[in-house]
């Protein structure tokens, strides 16, 4: 019995490990540090963190439903592209179902836009 | 690159799911498109007409018995018969759905995320007019619970379990009054639901492992034959049943099913009770029946408790409750014991005896959980018990046809219950299960108390000073309801046709 | 003999009444008068009906056991018909029936109007019970038997709950779920019986499937809960004193009249012929059962200061008569036992209907609240003592014939027996001849004199509801041999042909050769 075909996985993952550790830790050392205001803040998408009401305060929702929105299309990208790679193998098949896949993504789309989803006030 | 070997797809044998799924789609757009006072008679038309649509062709379709669209679609006689069960009964729904003549603007609210209690929410809550997208939502759910119980591989299962699943999460929130009750339900549910799905697809991911596939045939096959460690495919079945054992809420997994039941509006908990039942127990049949078949004797036990601990339970507790949807609800938990006896028996007359169970539930309960919609005060319906005392003296026809149910559901017979029950027994009788005839027997006895409190209630209870007034019903709660009942009379008086159809129907194809 | 044995009698009524219950149930409320009228009038149509079978019905040597046997598919999926057939114990039950509602019916002329509540209902609720009795007694189709043994429950419950007296609700919830739960075991047994009859329910196809001792025993004991409970004997007995104190005196006439005879007829028809050997096994711990119930209830009868209740403890000190002339297994008994069921209807519904007569003009069933009342209403005290007579089994009544075929029967078997329930006769007379002494005998109640309808004596409209009960109980005391003719060879098959016993050597009533 021999483990010899994992050795190249734990290899692997040791050398991401150290990699990683590697780049962490050398870039405090060896990199230029110019700090400034926006910088020192919590990175919070664009919003002000601070000041900040008692109890936390309330995140608006919008930016939950554009996040929302981006993992559709997101989603729809991760499907389109081993799609476009095997296009030829697919054939005529392929294409009309990526096309109705792609009609119902849209027929969501319309609904978000016609009901004010997009406007952000 | 050489080309794909495309599978075959019978598409008429998939059509009902397409319509309705197309249906859906197309009420989106409505949704988007049509001024706002067209909505509701158009997403009404589009939703009973697409359904209507979808029964024709499982009718037209009835003599198919095929796997198809690479073996993750099985159509065949149990498939048809539930996605026949679950049109009709959609198609009743959607009638109690669509009564806007009850209240002002209809039961459901336009905005469900709305803090309770703000301005916005109350004038919402005085009447504004109902969001409309709750037929696309409940079409969704139809065509996701054809396609559960047609699945023919766990994963293709799962993706309907959720198709189903999250729009009966949005219908949950949006009852117009007690809107706190409403958005609990509907957490309540999403969270336990979403939890029921990890433990699906997790058992899903272990049967893979063991049978290096996740189509039922496959499992079957790597049942008689696998070497692989049996650990993985115990704990994959455990997990898969628990996943499904949520949705037709069997104990210890029905937690949830009191309080959604009451907090979803009227019209959406009778959809769950009808047609999620009807769906979940066909995807079960379907799993045990063609996947687990070879290691049957392993967990007819194990499910036998289960169906026992949710008699008891929904017994029992159903005792106590003091709110008549609560009181349903335990009923319905109940219920899926009973029908979790007809599942174990592991015979065809189990699965036959399941359906007819199913279909005469599901119109018995719409029917209840119609007249619950009709019994009203100032505040909305008046669910506690308290308030129904002495209503048959108010309105005696009601009265009547709410004492026929509780009759029904307590298996008298000439009612479609007595006859499920009975068939049913029969067939664990036959598959040597006789314990779990007893227990049924035995929790049939408590269950009728609280059947019969109601009727004392209605008929022997004085009525109080604030006895709420029942509303006069729209036509289309009067035609559910009348739907409802006559089905559960003629089950009971003539159930030959149904048994019939339900013994031709019980051949799962492998 | 074709033309009138072939005429569906059996079919007929049990349509008839549901079918005038539906008519009557649409009269308006404001019409109570026409819906009396009309109740009453289906009940007589049915009553003559009964009489023509009666006399269609073939006693003799070559008669057969079952007759006006009809056959209609019902669910032929499982193997259910709408069989009716009716041999002699079904036929005098069926008698009794048709005989007992009329008269229930114009007893209970102004019951309903007391109660604020529909009077076209009441009637056809009492209209529909007959049609479910019928049904249950002519029904020869296991399935069919046990669906009207559930129903009958229904129109009874509401009977009892909306049309009671002051404890109706907790009466007829404790009925309903009393017999429900019997109902239930019957269910499990029933099922069972089918699986293992092979998925038929033809009572004589199931009388000759060969069962396995064990699940006979279990089978035996579902159906016999459910009779038990159903007749009542002791311990199941709680609910009948509650219902038969709260229901409606025509109701309660029924409900111990007729309705619990379904227990002991249950017995008789299905227990003993289905599971012979069983019924064997448990005959000692029936008789045990039937024996407490005589002693036990006759005693708690003698205590009552109600009058119902007290009618109603009678009744289950009787039917532990019937009890041990059904289980002491010889054609006498048996005989005795079946004759005792029509008898006991006989009296005990007369015995009801006065006392409720009483109630009605009193306002109250406390024994306590009369005393003194022959002075008031010599006639109807009369009436009071005929049946409270009749009722304790003297000679010359008709329960005395059969309380003496049940006590030589099992004598000639079990002397014990006989020699225990004999002491429930000493008791009998107690609480019978006390109850009619306190009520209307001696010092006049002062505050009887009073009331105002306490000086009226009996109606003509009560005096038809008691003469033919009076009439028949005092010809049958007489002349029991039309009724002993029809019962005993439905009797004797039931012991020889089904059970395989063979009757000791030396007996009076009509034995022949055992004809296996």
């Amino acid at each position: 019995m021999t483990l010899s075909p994992y050795v190249p996985i734990v290899g692997l993952l040791i050398l991401g490990a150290l990699f990683a550790l590697f780049s962490v830790s050398i870039a405090p050392i060896v990199g230029p540090k110019r700090y400034n205001r926006a910088k020192l803040e919590a990175y919070e998408c664009g919003i002000e963190p601070a000041p900040q009401p008692v109890g936390g305060g309330r995140f608006p929702v919008k930016f939950y439903l554009t996040a929302m929105l981006f993992i559709i299309f997101d989603i729809e990208i991760i499907f389109l592209y081993p799609w476009a790679v095997s296009f030829d193998a697919l054939g005529l098949f392929g294409f009309v179902e990526m096309v109705l896949f792609i009609v119902t993504v849209f027929i969501a789309y319309t609904y978000v836009w016609r009901r004010g989803g997009l406007n952000w006030d | 690159m050489e080309d794909l070997n495309l599978p075959p797809i019978d598409y008429a044998a998939l059509s009902p799911i397409l319509i309705l799924f197309g249906v859906a789609c197309l009420g989106v757009l409505v949704e988007a498109f049509a001024p706002r006072r067209a909505r509701h008679p158009v997403q009404l038309v589009l939703a009973i007409g697409g359904s209507v649509a979808a029964l024709v062709m499982v009718v037209l379709e009835r003599n198919t018995r095929v796997v198809t669209i690479g073996d993750a679609v099985a159509i065949d006689g149990p498939s048809l018969f539930l996605q026949g069960a679950i049109l009709l009964l959609g198609i009743v729904s959607l009638l109690l759905i669509g009564e806007r003549s009850l209240e002002a603007g209809g039961p459901f609210v336009a905005q469900a995320a709305l803090t309770v209690g703000s301005e916005k929410d109350n004038r919402q809550a005085q009447g504004a007019p109902g969001n409309t997208e709750i037929y696309p939502l409940a079409v969704f759910a139809l065509s996701g619970m054809l396609l559960f119980v047609a699945a023919n591989d766990l994963l293709t299962m799962f993706i309907a379990l959720e198709v189903l699943s999250l729009p009966l999460y949005l219908l949950c929130a949006l009852a117009r009054r007690k809107r706190l009750l409403s958005q609990e339900a509907a957490l309540k549910y999403f969270l336990l639901g979403s939890y029921a799905s990890a433990f699906f697809l997790f058992g899903v991911a272990l049967l893979y492992g063991y049978a290096g596939g996740v189509n039922l045939q496959q499992i079957n096959e790597a049942v008689a034959a696998s070497q692989n460690s049996d650990i993985l495919l115990y704990a994959g079945l455990a997990l898969l049943a628990i996943g499904l054992l949520f949705k037709v809420a069997a104990a210890p997994f029905h937690v949830w099913t009191p309080d959604v039941y009451q907090g979803a509006p009227t019209p959406v908990t009778a959809f769950m009770a009808a047609c999620t039942k009807v769906a979940g127990f066909g995807a079960l049949l379907r799993v045990l029946y063609v996947a687990f078949e070879g290691v049957q004797w392993d967990y007819q036990p194990v499910i036998g408790t289960i169906a026992v601990l949710t008699m008891i339970v929904g017994s029992v507790l159903a005792v106590t409750q003091q709110d008549i949807k609560r009181l349903l609800a335990y009923s319905s938990i109940a219920n899926a014991g009973y029908l979790l006896v007809g599942v174990v028996a592991q015979n065809r007359e189990g699965v036959s005896s399941t359906l007819f169970y199913l279909v005469a539930y599901g119109f018995t309960v719409l029917a209840a959980f119609g007249v619950v919609s009709l019994v009203r005060d100032a505040d909305g319906e008046a669910t506690h018990l308290s308030r129904w005392a002495g209503l048959g003296r108010r309105s005696p026809l009601l009265a009547a046809i709410f004492t026929f149910l509780m009759l029904a559901f307590a298996g008298i017979p000439l009612t479609s219950g007595f006859i499920s029950k009975f068939v049913v027994f029969g067939a664990a009788i036959d598959g040597g299960q006789s314990w779990l005839v007893v227990a049924g027997v035995v929790t049939s006895m408590i269950i009728a108390f609280p059947y019969l409190r109601v009727i004392v209630m209605m008929w022997l209870s004085e009525p109080a000073e604030t006895t709420p007034t029942v509303s006069v019903p729209g036509w289309m709660t009067s035609a559910a309801v009348f739907i409802g009942v006559l089905a559960t009379l003629a089950l009971g008086v003539v159930p030959s046709p149904l048994l019939d159809l339900t013994n031709d129907a019980s051949l799962f194809v492998r | 003999m074709a033309g009138v044995n072939n005429f569906p009698f059996l079919s007929i009524l049990t349509l008839g009444p549901l079918v005038g219950a539906a008519v009557v149930a649409c009269i308006p409320k404001a019409k109570g008068n026409l819906a009396k009228i009309v109740a009453l009038a289906v009940s007589l149509v049915m009553l003559v009906l009964s009489v023509f079978m009666w006399v269609a019905f073939q006693v003799g040597g070559d008669a057969q056991r079952f007759q006006f046997r009809e056959s209609y598919p019902w669910i032929p999926g499982l193997g259910v018909n709408f069989t009716f057939a009716a041999d002699g114990i079904a036929l005098v039950m069926l008698m009794l029936i048709a005989v007992l509602v009329p008269l229930v019916i114009l007893a209970s002329w102004h019951d309903a109007e007391q109660s604020r509540r529909s009077v076209p209902v009441y009637f056809a609720l009492l209209l529909s019970l007959e049609a479910c009795m019928f049904g249950v007694f002519a029904a020869a189709d296991v399935f069919l038997f046990y669906v009207f043994f559930e129903v009958m429950l229904v129109p009874m419950y509401f009977i009892i709950g909306s049309y009671g007296t002051a404890k109706r609700q907790y009466a007829a919830v404790k009925f309903f779920l009393y017999s429900l739960v019997g109902g239930l075991f019957m269910l499990a047994a029933v099922i069972g019986l089918w699986v293992v009859g092979g998925k038929t329910f033809d009572w004589v196809a199931l009388t000759q499937i060969d069962i396995q001792t064990g699940t006979e025993r279990w089978l035996f004991l579902g159906f016999f809960i459910a009779f038990a409970i159903k007749a009542p004997f002791f311990p199941f007995h709680t609910w009948l004193p509650d219902a038969g104190g709260a229901a409606p005196a025509g109701a309660a006439a029924l409900l111990v009249g007729v309705l619990d005879k379904v227990g002991t007829f249950g017995i008789l028809r299905y227990c003993l012929p289905l599971f012979p050997e069983a019924s064997q096994w448990f005959a000692p711990w029936a008789i045990a059962l039937a024996l407490i119930g005589i002693i036990y209830a006759a005693l708690l009868a003698v205590g009552q200061n109600d009058l119902k209740r007290l009618v109603s403890y009678t009744s289950i000190a009787h039917f532990g008569f019937i009890g041990i002339g059904i289980f002491a297994f010889t054609t006498q008994a048996g005989t005795g036992a079946v004759l005792y069921m029509l008898n006991h209807g006989l009296a005990t519904g007369l015995l009801f209907l006065v006392v409720g007569m009483f109630v009605a003009r009193r306002g109250s069933a406390l024994v306590s609240d009369f005393g003194g009342a022959g002075k008031l209403v010599p006639v109807l005290a009369g009436v009071l003592f005929f049946a409270g007579l009749a009722s304790l089994a003297l000679p010359g009544t008709a329960p005395f014939v059969s309380e003496f075929l049940v006590l030589i029967g099992v004598f000639t078997v079990n002397k014990t027996v006989a020699v225990i329930a004999t002491l429930g006769i000493i008791l009998a007379a107690a609480y019978v001849l006390w109850m009619v002494q306190r009520t209307t005998q001696g010092t006049l109640n002062p505050a009887l004199a009073d009331i105002e309808p306490m000086r009226k004596d009996i109606t003509l409209r009560e005096k038809v509801v008691v003469a033919p009960l009076i009439a028949l109980l005092i010809v049958l005391g007489f002349y029991p041999k039309p009724v002993t003719d029809v019962i005993n060879p439905a009797v004797e098959a039931t012991m020889q042909q089904d059970m395989g016993k063979q009757d000791p050597a030396p007996t009076g009533g009509g034995v022949t050769e055992a004809s296996r």
